[in-house]
């Protein structure tokens, strides 16, 4: 690791903790999270899903709303790394997903037609339970290699104690309820997604991307515009409105070595 | 290891059966749910006093009852007591009402369980609520809200005269009939069969992507567009996420009357 991945990465912790306040919002933590993993990593995708408590694991976060990239992380709930990584607790990689087809038979195709040849996962581990998965995810061949992934296994335990942080949880009736509202806002969010995509006749990720870029600048929170917008009450205009001072996030591309 | 069932492919959109031995004990558990619903012969009773009469035995509680929103989407709107299990149950149901606070209505203004093992723990936060709910000689409440994003109908609220957690597979019990509970609600609101239940822990992020969509195109609630896309799956009997992804890509437009 150089000396400017260092400083890369510094920020990035001091980034998270800074999140870390009272008007904590669980899934504009893990969003920030995920992109910062891709340009930290240098993976090309990075997503997060939770275990719904139902049996089910769910997607919390996405680098890019994409909807191939949703969709490679929604299929987890069938099959795939995540679930694995969840179930066992322990980290999951795949540097050849194109041999893994018995192993995965549901998550194989949808990340090869998404063009993704290696992926892993590990567990976002609190205590005994296991809460979720980061799931890191890249176009090229190149072997996934156990730094990254021990970076990769870093970030997540922020994340984790993240989600503790916020209520000094030791108490699983608070967890459940946190981990309960940020899944049901994450359906919001895709509610709002929909209203925004329908108005402005913009496709999931530049609906995403105008939802983060006007909560960001107006100091809201994520959940909260997104209600607002699947409400009916928001100005979708103002939201569409293409910031004065830079364009819309675009999906993050591999930065050259 | 059994491949999966292909049951429906169309453009990229492949929609596969879930296999029933895989995944953890909890999918078996919401299939066994379903189950003991569908089977407790006595078909004439509605399905959310049937949901009711199994969150009293799933979770060990004393009673349970269900609150609909009369307006749903609108927490102000006023309440309509559902179903109870028992008077006390209703008599909960009646305090939140009358006094506006209370488990039931804070787990739908949240969209997450309310889980309170101890209620001598909530007077600050419900101080009438508690006071009025530990006369009737509540010790415990837990309540999951019926709710779909911003589509929330109310909430299923669960009491223990003693206190006392819920297990982690209680808890699991109470989202799925909760779950079960919304799809129960719709179900009695449309045309469909009042056993028409399950379909939301399959659900694909496309369909509430669909739901703003359509909402913001026809003007109507959230909860109204949600019905429009089931009652055209229904109508052309195709898989609901079909349905959902031809919206999401602009190859299908509902009408207004659909």
């Amino acid at each position: 690791m150089n000396d400017q991945h260092e400083q890369r990465l510094a920020r990035v912790l001091v980034e998270l903790a800074d999140t870390l306040v009272d008007d904590f919002d669980l899934l504009e933590f893990l969003s920030t999270l995920v992109q910062r993993c891709v340009e930290l990593l240098n993976v090309t995708a990075a997503g997060v899903v939770l275990a719904d408590q139902k049996g089910g694991l769910r997607m919390a976060a996405a680098s890019s709303e994409q909807a191939r990239l949703v969709e490679v992380l929604a299929v987890q709930a069938d099959d795939g790394p995540c679930l694995d990584c969840v179930h066992t607790g322990e980290r999951v990689l795949s540097a050849d997903l194109a041999a893994e087809t018995a192993r995965w038979p549901r998550f194989v195709p949808v990340a090869l037609e998404a063009g993704f040849h290696a992926a892993s996962a590990v567990p976002m581990r609190l205590r005994h339970n296991v809460i979720g998965s980061l799931n890191l995810l890249h176009t090229g061949p190149e072997v996934v290699d156990e730094a990254r992934v021990s970076l990769g296994q870093a970030l997540a335990d922020v994340a984790t104690i993240g989600i503790l942080q916020q209520r000094a949880v030791d108490n699983s009736t608070l967890l459940i309820e946190q981990l309960q509202t940020a899944l049901n806002s994450r359906v919001v969010i895709e509610q709002a997604k929909g209203v925004l995509s329908a108005h402005g006749g913009v496709d999931m990720d530049r609906a995403f991307n105008a939802l983060r870029s006007h909560a960001r600048s107006h100091n809201l929170r994520l959940s909260e515009l997104a209600r607002t917008v699947a409400e009916g009450t928001a100005d979708l205009n103002a939201i569409l409105a293409v910031p004065p001072h830079g364009r819309p996030i675009v999906e993050p591309r591999r930065r050259p070595q | 290891m059994p491949r999966p069932e292909r049951v429906w492919e169309a453009e990229h959109v492949v929609v596969v059966r879930r296999r029933p031995t895989e995944g953890p004990a909890m999918q078996d558990h919401r299939l066994r749910l379903r189950a003991l619903l569908a089977g407790d012969g006595t078909r004439a009773s509605p399905a959310l006093a049937r949901i009711c009469a199994l969150a009293v035995s799933e979770l060990a509680v004393t009673g349970v009852g269900v609150t609909l929103l009369d307006q749903p989407g609108a927490i102000d709107g006023q309440q309509q007591l559902a179903r109870a299990t028992d008077a006390v149950a209703a008599q909960l149901e009646d305090l939140q009402f009358t006094l506006g606070e209370g488990p039931g209505r804070e787990s739908v203004v949240t969209g997450a369980p309310v889980l309170v093992p101890d209620l001598a723990d909530a007077g600050a936060r419900w101080p009438a609520f508690t006071a009025g709910a530990q006369l009737a000689g509540v010790g415990a409440v837990f309540s999951f809200p019926l709710q779909l994003g911003t589509i929330g109908l109310g909430s299923l609220d669960c009491y223990r005269t003693s206190p006392g957690s819920l297990s982690p597979r209680q808890v699991s019990s109470g989202l799925v009939l909760a779950e079960l509970a919304f799809e129960a609600v719709l179900a009695a609101v449309t045309d469909h069969a009042p056993d028409d239940l399950g379909w939301i822990s399959d659900i694909h992020v496309e369909v509430h992507q669909a739901t703003g969509i359509v909402m913001h195109q026809q003007s109507i609630s959230m909860r109204e567009a949600l019905m429009r896309i089931r009652a055209f799956a229904y109508a052309h009997e195709l898989p609901l996420a079909v349905v959902a992804s031809r919206i999401v890509d602009r190859r299908l437009t509902l009408d207004a009357d659909e």
